[in-house]
């Protein structure tokens, strides 16, 4: 039968699993690239992505731009380098804060059930029913594209289905033994909620936490392409969008930046995936 | 009698949810920043203020926000969800007639990609480290990786210029106008085909991959290790029993996945020039067609709160264990 | 290189055209060898919000227009009025009344026949709906004497008058239709069932997707239009254009501007690639100041701007050569276009120099000048493009320029209209006479808060006077002369630093016959058009 007792030393036991994962691995891997391109690339090549470099339109593995240059002349390579930025930054807090609001409200929610539970359900329905897309489209035009409004935009609309998880493993973990003990001796809400479910609760947690950068990632990228990012910031959505009327005489404007989204989405699920697996205690027996 | 009941509080919880958004969405357009005859000045090359005032008295805007909310949600019980700023024509006559469109590229994306990603997923999950599952398992996550309007573009660049077997652009050849009915089918049915790939990759990706963990997971499970020890065969297992129980999540998916339809569909329809409700949504965001936005986010909730619905349904028909919660 | 073939392939054809026209004794001849049929397909970006041009201007909407509405006079390319739904014209000796000899016979879609009554109706509509005010503003009525005759009557003299009986400008509506009282900017015949007077009727208004008119068998002009149908098709993507028109499901697409569309284009030989039809329209492409800001307030400011960017670059490297420099406020196709300008070479040191001047010196890193630039988005390889070159250029010069992005027209329109701008590029058009599309950004009276006014709040009372001059009087030397002081002027006080004509060219398949080229080019009526 599967042990309800809190295994002692989960991180161990599961980050062994990890290790040994190749496809989880390889996402390890691939991310880090990514996240050196983006954070040390710049560094490296400083040239001001909207500069115009070369002719427009030179076709890539050419000596003036090794990836091409788009419509306007400007590098592909600087601009994939200098894009990267962008993207990351608001996926990774926009996930972030769509992570932090769905912890919120799924743990108020399954923990203290009853009329919360019930209120903060309609609140999550309400989000859900909501075109996320869409609303994010409006929200941004109303409020000028800008680097923040985006990410605002998307944390807000992205948080349902981290709240559902937390709340279905809060309820499970509510109803067990230790945590009973806890209430029976006193101890305060605010405590048992911190220091005793949520740590239990980490695991599916974390991998969602880990997909929900994907899915801002990908996001963003949408809302850039659409022409409603931050038009002043570069980023691989923004480079598609732009380059898209161009795609028959540059396909390589196209190609290159959504290859990078595709890898750095890809290595982000590939580390979701592993930790899924490492952390699931059902696959774990098999 | 039970059922009665279900169906009622689902469907008042899914009237009040619709209210919530139109609401919030009305409320958001108006009170924010940017004024919506402003914009309609500029998009007609300016205009005097005389003419701005009585613009904004003929839409209603000088009344307060409260009066106008209440205005709008009459109209729209009444079924007028008000008239375009841009093209001055009813919001949901223009709807309406965008629908279709977005309605056929939807379905055969969704629909290709349950049927095609649940084989796959169940295929992949006979032999759950092997070659195949491996192969598909990846397969699945490049459909989920790669951005949906990006695939769209390369798949462009690839039918545009390299194998001209399909158009890109449309959802009819251009001077079809009275085209006769089996033909016209055929015409739509080959703009279709890029669109609904592009469009169903994404839900390939994700069906695949629940199918194949949701299928391990009812394998390994109690149930069906006594319904092999009772002797019947590894087919009918499979079959029978299994894929029951395991189509489940991918059900809930498939409801929960309205809610996201329309972000596919926008992407796609702007990428293939498809004449679609999200095409007209994204089009009416650039001319600040408010108007015409709430309208769409309207209708879309409805779908989302209907589809919902009818997952409950199936779900509650393809597992009897359910009870109404 | 690529611009001397399409000039000199249009000559031949021009010369070949000549020897034709001599040899045939007949006019008749060459018209009944032309084959009447076919659906000509348009492709354009932009959806008309409506089919009316007499209440809304831009070209989205004067597409449908033009074909579903006669206009009283149309014109060649030679800026020479034609007869069109007026037989005969006549401007007073004083230039207050202009008196139309409208046809006899000429019938609406509906079969209801055209009278005065109908032209008087449209042209008081025009005045009262129409954004562009100079247009009609001189009028006051028009009088109907008879059911052929109406005879508009102006408050002074107006000189536009004959070019504002343009296709694209003056449509005629059936008074029966829209006299019913409904504001005309919103009538509900804007869309649906419209009854027109031109060429063509409507079958179906798709909004935002397509527009497709069908011969109207009884024109006016007998024996057109030649063309059984037309089919306006928004693609709001460019690629998706040229890959509709290359595969040959679009025939022609007019306003192409980009460098890269256009010379996949020109080496197409089955494809007829022209500028010409856009003299009309004059699109001048240009960088604008806000003198209400400060530093752009001081004139030697501007000059060095203006002496930082060289225009040969934009115009041959940016636009691949596909567009020519303009130095004035006038497009040189115009009638009204002087070479006598105060001209602004590139000149990195004398704008230093100027700047130096001015009082900005350089600071320890530097840095003299910060300026913002903003650009009318969806027209990159005009706009942006242009954008970028300057502030790299001004860069050198210690000006930093923080280029603004905005999201989207009303966005732009809306920092225009608001006066929230240092720099901005911007497309404009002449709109044929100057009165029409020229004096509305130099009149001191036309500062708004509106876009495409005044915006750059220039004020010059010697410009005032010599416009309102020259928009008064007929005697067309006299007001070449008046513009030509305008232009010298207006290019020495640079409120705006003029950069290239807008290259906007035609593509059309080779098989269609009689492509549009007159001044008003694809904006005026396809009567004559016809597939080889």
């Amino acid at each position: 039968m599967k042990s309800t007792v809190p295994v002692e030393r989960p991180w161990l036991e599961a980050l062994r699993m990890f290790a040994r994962n190749p496809s989880a691995i390889g996402g390890m891997v691939l991310l880090a690239s990514v996240l050196a391109v983006a954070l040390l690339g710049p560094w490296l090549m400083p040239a001001d992505p909207f500069e115009i470099a070369a002719a427009p339109l030179t076709p890539p593995f050419s000596a003036e731009a090794w990836l091409g240059t788009d419509y306007l002349g400007r590098d592909v390579l600087t601009t994939l380098i200098h894009g990267g930025r962008a993207t990351l930054l608001v996926g990774v807090v926009a996930a972030l804060l769509s992570v932090v609001i769905g912890i919120t409200l799924g743990a108020m929610a399954g923990y203290y059930g009853g009329r919360v539970d019930s209120a903060l359900m309609r609140v999550t329905e309400f989000f859900q029913v909501l075109p996320a897309l869409l609303f994010a489209m409006v929200v941004v035009t109303l409020f000028s594209p800008t680097l923040v409004t985006v990410t605002l935009a998307i944390g807000i609309v992205s948080w349902t289905g981290t709240a559902r998880l937390t709340r279905a493993e809060f309820m499970k973990v509510r109803g067990l033994e230790f945590v009973r003990a806890e209430r029976a001796i006193g101890a305060r809400d605010a405590r048992i909620i911190w220091k005793v479910i949520l740590p239990n609760a980490f695991p599916p947690l974390v991998v969602s936490a880990t997909l929900a950068v994907g899915a801002a990632i990908l996001f963003e990228a949408g809302l850039s392409f659409l022409g409603l990012g931050d038009p002043n910031q570069m980023s691989w959505g923004l480079m598609i969008g732009s380059s898209r009327q161009y795609v028959l005489t540059s396909w390589w404007a196209v190609a290159f930046p959504g290859v990078a989204i595709f890898i750095t989405v890809l290595a982000v699920s590939l580390i979701g995936d592993g930790l899924n697996d490492a952390l699931n205690p059902k696959l774990r027996e098999r | 009698m039970r059922a009665v009941q279900f169906t009622l509080s689902r469907l008042l919880q899914g009237l009040a949810l619709v209210l919530a958004v139109v609401v919030l969405n009305f409320v958001l357009v108006h009170a924010a920043p940017g004024d919506p005859v402003e914009t309609i000045a500029g998009a007609s090359g300016g205009m005097s203020e005389e003419l701005k005032a009585a613009l904004r008295v003929q839409y209603g805007l000088d009344k307060p926000l409260a009066a106008q909310l209440g205005v709008y949600l009459g109209k729209v019980a009444g079924g007028d969800l008000g008239y375009s700023y841009f093209f001055n024509l009813p919001v949901a006559g223009l709807i309406a007639e965008r629908v279709p469109a977005t309605l056929l590229l939807v379905i055969t994306a969704v629909l290709g990609a349950f049927v095609i990603g649940t084989v796959l997923g169940v295929l992949s999950s006979r032999k759950p480290n092997g070659l195949l599952s491996q192969f598909i398992n990846t397969l699945s996550l490049v459909g989920f990786a790669a951005p949906v309007f990006w695939t769209g573009i390369m798949l462009v660049i690839l039918f545009a210029s390299v194998l001209p077997i399909f158009p890109v652009s449309g959802m009819r050849a251009i001077d079809s106008a009275g085209a006769s009915g089996f033909t016209d089918a055929l015409d739509v049915l080959h703009h279709l085909v890029l669109p609904a790939l592009t469009l169903g990759l994404v839900y390939l990706a994700q069906y695949s991959r629940l199918s194949r963990a949701s299928m391990l997971d009812v394998l390994g499970s109690d149930f069906i290790r006594t319904a092999r020890a009772k002797g019947l065969s590894n087919r009918v297992v499979l079959y029978k029993h299994a894929l029951r129980n395991a189509v489940l999540p991918v059900v809930t998916i498939l409801g929960l996945q309205f809610g996201n339809v329309m972000a596919g569909a926008i992407l796609v329809e702007t990428v293939f020039n498809w004449p679609g409700l999200g095409r007209l949504a994204f089009e009416s965001v650039l001319r600040r067609d408010y108007p015409t936005i709430l309208g769409v986010l309207l209708f879309s909730s409805i779908v989302v709160v209907v589809m919902n619905l009818l997952t409950d349904y199936c779900y509650r028909l393809i597992d009897p264990r359910i009870k109404t919660s | 290189m690529l611009t001397v073939k399409t000039p000199r392939r249009n000559a031949v054809a021009a010369l070949f055209l000549l020897a034709a026209a001599l040899a045939a004794p007949l006019s008749s001849t060459a018209q009944d060898s032309i084959k009447r049929g076919g659906t000509l397909v348009v492709g354009y970006p932009q959806a008309p919000r409506h089919l009316n041009g007499a209440v809304q201007s831009g070209v989205a909407t004067a597409f449908p227009s033009t074909q579903l509405f006669a206009s009283p006079l149309r014109f060649d390319d030679k800026w020479n009025p034609q007869p069109y739904l007026a037989e005969k014209w006549t401007l007073s000796d004083d230039g207050k009344s202009l008196t139309l000899n409208l046809r006899k016979g000429a019938t609406f879609h509906d079969g209801k026949p055209i009278t005065s009554a109908d032209v008087a109706f449209s042209i008081m509509a025009i005045k009262a709906n129409h954004p562009f005010q100079t247009m009609m503003g001189p009028v006051e009525k028009v009088d109907t004497p008879d059911a052929q005759t109406a005879i508009i009557r102006m408050g002074k003299p107006h000189p536009a008058i004959v070019l504002a009986m343009s296709p694209a400008l003056c449509p005629i509506l059936p008074k029966h239709v829209y006299g019913d009282g409904q504001d005309l900017k919103s009538h509900p015949r804007n869309s649906a069932d419209v009854v027109g007077s031109g060429p063509f009727k409507l079958v179906e208004f798709k909004p935002g997707q397509r527009v497709v008119l069908e011969r109207f068998e009884k024109f006016f002009l007998a024996g057109r239009p030649y063309l059984d149908r037309i089919v306006f098709d928004i693609t709001p993507d460019a690629s998706s254009l040229m890959l509709g028109f290359e595969r040959g499901t679009m025939q022609m697409l007019p306003f192409v501007t980009i460098p890269s569309d256009l010379r996949r284009l020109a080496d197409n030989p089955q494809v007829t690639l022209t500028p010409k039809g856009y003299e009309g329209i004059g699109p001048l492409n240009w960088l604008a100041f806000n003198l209400e800001k400060k530093p752009l307030a001081d004139v030697r400011v501007r000059k060095a701007i203006a002496h930082a960017v060289d225009k040969n670059f934009v115009t041959k490297a940016l636009m691949a050569g596909f567009s020519k420099p303009v130095d004035g406020p006038i497009v040189p196709s115009s009638p009204f276009a002087v070479t006598d300008l105060v001209r602004y070479p590139v000149d990195l040191k004398k704008a230093a120099a100027l700047l130096d001047e001015a009082g900005f010196k350089p600071d320890a890193n530097g840095e003299r000048l910060k300026l913002t630039i903003d650009y009318v988005p969806g027209s990159d390889d005009q706009q942006k493009t242009v954008a970028e070159y300057v502030r790299a250029q001004l860069k050198k010069i210690g000006i930093a320029v923080e280029v603004r992005t905005s999201a989207d027209l009303p966005a732009w329109a809306k920092r225009m209209a608001a006066h929230d701008f240092d720099l901005s590029m911007d497309i404009v058009f002449n709109w044929g006479d100057p009165i029409i599309g020229v004096h509305r950004t130099y009149l001191s009276s036309n500062i708004k808060p509106i876009v495409w006014t005044n915006t750059q709040s220039y004020v010059n009372p010697k410009v005032d006077e010599l416009l309102d001059t020259a928009g008064s009087v007929l005697d067309p030397v006299k007001r070449k002369a008046y513009y030509a002081t305008f232009q010298k002027i207006v290019t020495d006080d640079l409120p705006i630093h003029f950069l290239n004509v807008v290259p906007f060219h035609t593509a059309a398949s080779k098989k269609l016959g009689n492509v549009p080229m007159t001044i008003w080019g694809p904006l005026s009526p396809y009567d004559e058009v016809y597939f080889k």
